[in-house]
C-alpha cells in the first residue's frame, strides 16, 4: 500500500486525486448510465429510484445537521433545526419563494449564531 | 420556466435559472473544500482540479480529509466510492429526462459527471417543466453554471481559508442544507414524496445512534424510499 502521507509534488497529488478521488467517485455516475440505458423509462425502478434519491437528499441534510462540522457544530442543534423550520415558514409566508426562505433562513440562523 | 426555442437558448436559460440560486448555492458548498485541499499541500490548481474532477462535496471532504489523516490511498479510494453510492438513484431517476430525441452514450456519460445533490433538486424540480427536447440543453446549461461557481470558490475558499467570523461560518456551513430542504419541500406533490422527505429527515436519528454515517444513510435511503415507492404503487394500483 501507498502512504499518502508521503506524497511529494504535485505529480504525485495529481495521481492521487485522479485515482483515489475522481475514478472512485464518478464510476457510479457512469455505471448507472451504462446499466439503465436498456430500462423503460417507466418502468416501477424510476418511481423506487427516485423516491431513495429524495430520501437519501433529506437524510443528508439531516447528517448535515445533526453531526456538523465548523463553527456550525457550536451552534446548539435546536438552533440548527430551528433556523430550518424559519426558512420553510419563510417560504410559505412569501408564496412558496425559495430565495426568499433562504435568505430568511440563512440570516435567521447567522443572528442567532452570533450569541453563541 | 421558458426554456427558449432553441437548443442554444435552452442551454443558457439553464445557465441563468441556476444562477438564481443554485449555482451559488453549489459554490458556497465548494467554499470549505478549498481550506482542507491548502491543509494538505495542494496547489491552488489542485484543489480547482479537485472541483472540476470529482464535483461531490462529500468525496472531497472524504479525499482531503483522510489524506490529512494519512490513510493509505487504498482506503480513501473506499471511503471515496462509498460516500458516492448516493449519486446512483440520482442519475438514475434523472436519466430518462436526458434521454430525448439526439441521446448518444458519449452525451449522457458527460451529462451524468453533473449529477451532484444540488444539481439533482433543481433539475428535478425544472426539468418536468421544460420541453423534451430541451431537457439536455437546458440540463449542460445548469451543470456548466454550476461547475463555473464550483471552480470559482473553491479558489475563494483556498485563498480566504480560516478568515471569516465564526457567525458567518456557520451560516455558510448552514446554506445549503437549507437550500436542500427548501427544495424538497417545495417539490413535493404526492403523499409518496412527503413521506420520503420525512424519512429522510427522521430515520437518520435512529440509525445515527447504531451505525456509522455512512450506513446510516445506506439504510435511510433504502427503507424510506422503499415505504415511498410502496405508497405511490398502492395508490396508483386503486385510484380513490
Amino acid at each position: 500500500m501507498i502512504s499518502s502521507g508521503a506524497l511529494s509534488g504535485d505529480l504525485a497529488a495529481y495521481l492521487a486525486l485522479l485515482v483515489a478521488g475522481a475514478l472512485p467517485n464518478g464510476v457510479w455516475r457512469w455505471a448507472t448510465v451504462l446499466l439503465t440505458a436498456k430500462l423503460d423509462d417507466r418502468s416501477p425502478v424510476f418511481i423506487w429510484v427516485r423516491h431513495v434519491a429524495t430520501c437519501l437528499v433529506a437524510g443528508v441534510v439531516a447528517q448535515l445537521l445533526l453531526l456538523p462540522s465548523g463553527a456550525l457544530a457550536h451552534v446548539p442543534i435546536g438552533v440548527r433545526f430551528g433556523g430550518l423550520v424559519f426558512a420553510v415558514a419563510a417560504w410559505r409566508l412569501a408564496r412558496r419563494n425559495i430565495l426568499i426562505g433562504w435568505l430568511a433562513g440563512v440570516s435567521g440562523l447567522i443572528a442567532a449564531a452570533s450569541f453563541y | 420556466m421558458e426554456a427558449g426555442s432553441s437548443p442554444a437558448r435552452a442551454f443558457w436559460q439553464g445557465v441563468a435559472d441556476a444562477l438564481k440560486l443554485p449555482a451559488w448555492m453549489l459554490g458556497l458548498s465548494m467554499v470549505g473544500v478549498g481550506p482542507l485541499a491548502r491543509d494538505v499541500g495542494f496547489s491552488i490548481g489542485g484543489a480547482v482540479l479537485s472541483s472540476l474532477l470529482i464535483f461531490a462535496v462529500p468525496a472531497q471532504v472524504v479525499f482531503f480529509g483522510m489524506i490529512a489523516a494519512g490513510s493509505s490511498l487504498v482506503s480513501i479510494a473506499l471511503a471515496v466510492t462509498l460516500s458516492a453510492v448516493r449519486l446512483m438513484p440520482m442519475t438514475a431517476s434523472l436519466m430518462p429526462f436526458l434521454r430525448g430525441p439526439g441521446a448518444t452514450r458519449p452525451k449522457l456519460l458527460l451529462a451524468s459527471h453533473f449529477v451532484a445533490v444540488t444539481v439533482w433538486v433543481e433539475s428535478m424540480r425544472r426539468l418536468p417543466h421544460v420541453e423534451p427536447a430541451l431537457r439536455r440543453p437546458y440540463f449542460f446549461g445548469v451543470g456548466a453554471a454550476c461547475m463555473a461557481s464550483a471552480s470559482l470558490f473553491t479558489a475563494l475558499g483556498y485563498l480566504l481559508a480560516g478568515s471569516v467570523h465564526p457567525a458567518i461560518g456557520a451560516g455558510l456551513l448552514f446554506m445549503t442544507p437549507t437550500f436542500f430542504t427548501l427544495s424538497l419541500v417545495a417539490g413535493a406533490r404526492l403523499p409518496a414524496d412527503w413521506i420520503a422527505v420525512g424519512a429522510g429527515f427522521l430515520l437518520p436519528v435512529i440509525f445515527g445512534a447504531w451505525l456509522g454515517p455512512a450506513a446510516a444513510l445506506f439504510l435511510t435511503g433504502l427503507l424510506g424510499g422503499t415505504a415511498a415507492f410502496l405508497v405511490e404503487m398502492r395508490r396508483k394500483a386503486k385510484p380513490a
